[in-house]
């Protein structure tokens, strides 16, 4: 018993990021092709009317260097209930979306974290690290 | 004690491995914990929206079949039946699949929606207003029930993973992470009575060779 | 990937999205023959969409436990009301929320 626990468990581990995509996209190549390979194979869509929202917010000077999807770290070490944003462009448009001040890094608590999933649901996705 | 005794040797090294098991199933533990919770979020909302837009989806369909009740009335049912079957059955949805933390949803795109009359298909002589108007309202229901369709898909899913989610970390809360570290207290516990047991024998035979000594 | 949208019910309800562009239309009489329409609708690859009347969907209710696809995504099925307005009251998403989350989420 306690064998197939643990080795369930590290399957799980070794998956846990999986979902995220190998390599991702520019805001500029996402308005151009609004899909993005997974790691573990799937194809992830982007919706058309979140990224002509997104681009409304973004100066197309950042569009190449806005990465997307935007990812939400959950990182153990902030406590639950936080999470963490990273990178310049990134951070500047989460900031201007959800009203708060700009930050070369954002940590967001559980309120903003879902007003950014309701906001961007298929521009945004979650990263564990530990 | 519990009976993981079997099979493990007390060693430093196997204490050190176990430990190391230990650290890596609290880490692990930790990270499907926050998993846990951003699942459960995700899960929440989409009751939420889902509730929000059934209410309204749902009225617009019995405003729908309000209007169709009257135009069978006005222009008689087999009227209506005949306008159904000579409609152009053209709507077609874009479906794609996005994710959420690995799990995989439907996404509905462009619903195309309030056709003309022309492009509806129905010869011109039995069209109506109330006709037209009747097959509005459907288009319209129709294109919310595409985005409830898409969120009742979504919740099911996210409901499952979250559920598995769960499982795993009060596997790892109740079950393992307890046996491993009642299994690296046992063989602290036998480590120790070693070195005691040793330390005892060392301490006899050291008196034994002072008595020896003392007796040459 | 465009699709086509099903439509499984009474008159009233298939004749209302048949006017707004439905295309495999199936009124329900016999419960046999409903169960192979649908199954049929469930394989067909050009279906994206299945709308089901709740009072079809009660009916057939053991039947379609089984059918309850995972892998695949498509087609999406979603229950409606008749045109009666008739929706059971404890419905699938409250009985997954009950199962899930616990009789403590009381959500307004």
């Amino acid at each position: 018993m306690r064998e197939d626990v643990e080795a369930l468990f590290l399957r799980e581990l070794s998956r846990l990021n999986s979902h995220l995509p190998k390599k991702r996209v520019t805001l500029r190549e996402a308005l151009q092709n609004p899909e993005v390979e997974l790691a573990d194979g799937g194809k992830h869509r982007f919706r058309r009317s979140e990224l002509e929202f997104l681009k409304s917010l973004v100066p197309e000077e950042e569009w190449d260097s806005l990465r997307l999807p935007v990812l939400i770290e959950l990182d153990p070490k902030l406590g639950r209930g936080a999470a963490r944003i990273r990178g310049a462009a990134e951070c500047r448009v989460v900031a201007r979306i959800l009203g708060k001040e700009e930050k070369p890094e954002l940590i967001l608590y559980l309120p903003e974290i879902s007003e950014l999933r309701g906001k961007l649901p298929t521009l945004t996705d979650y990263f564990l690290t530990a | 004690m519990t009976k993981a005794v079997s099979g493990i040797s007390p060693t430093r090294m196997e204490l050190i491995r176990l430990r190391q098991r230990i650290a890596l199933a609290q880490k692990g533990h930790d990270l499907l914990e926050e998993k846990r919770d951003a699942l459960m979020m995700e899960f929440l909302g989409l009751v939420r929206r889902i509730r929000e837009l059934s209410k309204e989806t749902f009225g617009r369909l019995s405003e729908a079949h309000r209007k169709l009740s009257y135009c069978m009335a006005w222009m008689g049912s087999a009227e209506t039946l005949q306008a159904t079957l000579e409609s152009r059955k053209e709507l077609k949805l874009e479906i794609s699949t996005r994710f959420i933390m690995g799990v995989k949803v439907p996404m509905v795109e462009g619903v195309r929606t309030e056709r003309n009359p022309v492009q509806r298909g129905y010869s011109l002589h039995t069209s109506s207003a109330l006709l037209d108007e009747t097959s509005a309202e459907f288009e319209r229901a129709l294109a919310q029930l595409c985005e409830l369709a898409e969120l009742s898909e979504a919740v099911r899913r996210i409901g499952l993973e979250l559920e598995r989610t769960r499982r795993r970390v009060n596997a790892l809360e109740y079950i393992l992470i307890p046996q491993l570290k009642s299994m690296a207290a046992f063989i602290a516990f036998r480590l120790d009575e070693m070195e005691r047991d040793n330390f005892v024998r060392l301490k006899r035979i050291k008196a034994m060779l002072e008595r020896r000594e003392g007796g040459a | 990937m465009p699709y086509k949208i099903a439509v499984v019910g009474e008159l009233e309800t298939v004749m209302g999205f048949g006017l707004a562009g439905a295309s495999h239309l199936h009124v329900h009489r016999e419960k046999t023959e409903t169960l192979r329409k649908l199954k049929e609708f469930l394989s067909d690859p050009e279906v994206g969409l299945i709308l089901l009347t709740a009072t079809v969907r009660e009916e057939l209710a053991e039947e379609l436990e089984p059918l309850h696809r995972l892998e695949g995504i498509i087609p999406m099925v979603l229950t409606i009301p008749d045109h009666r307005g008739y929706y059971p009251a404890v419905d699938e998403l409250e009985r997954l929320v009950k199962r899930t989350a616990g009789v403590e989420v009381i959500l307004k």
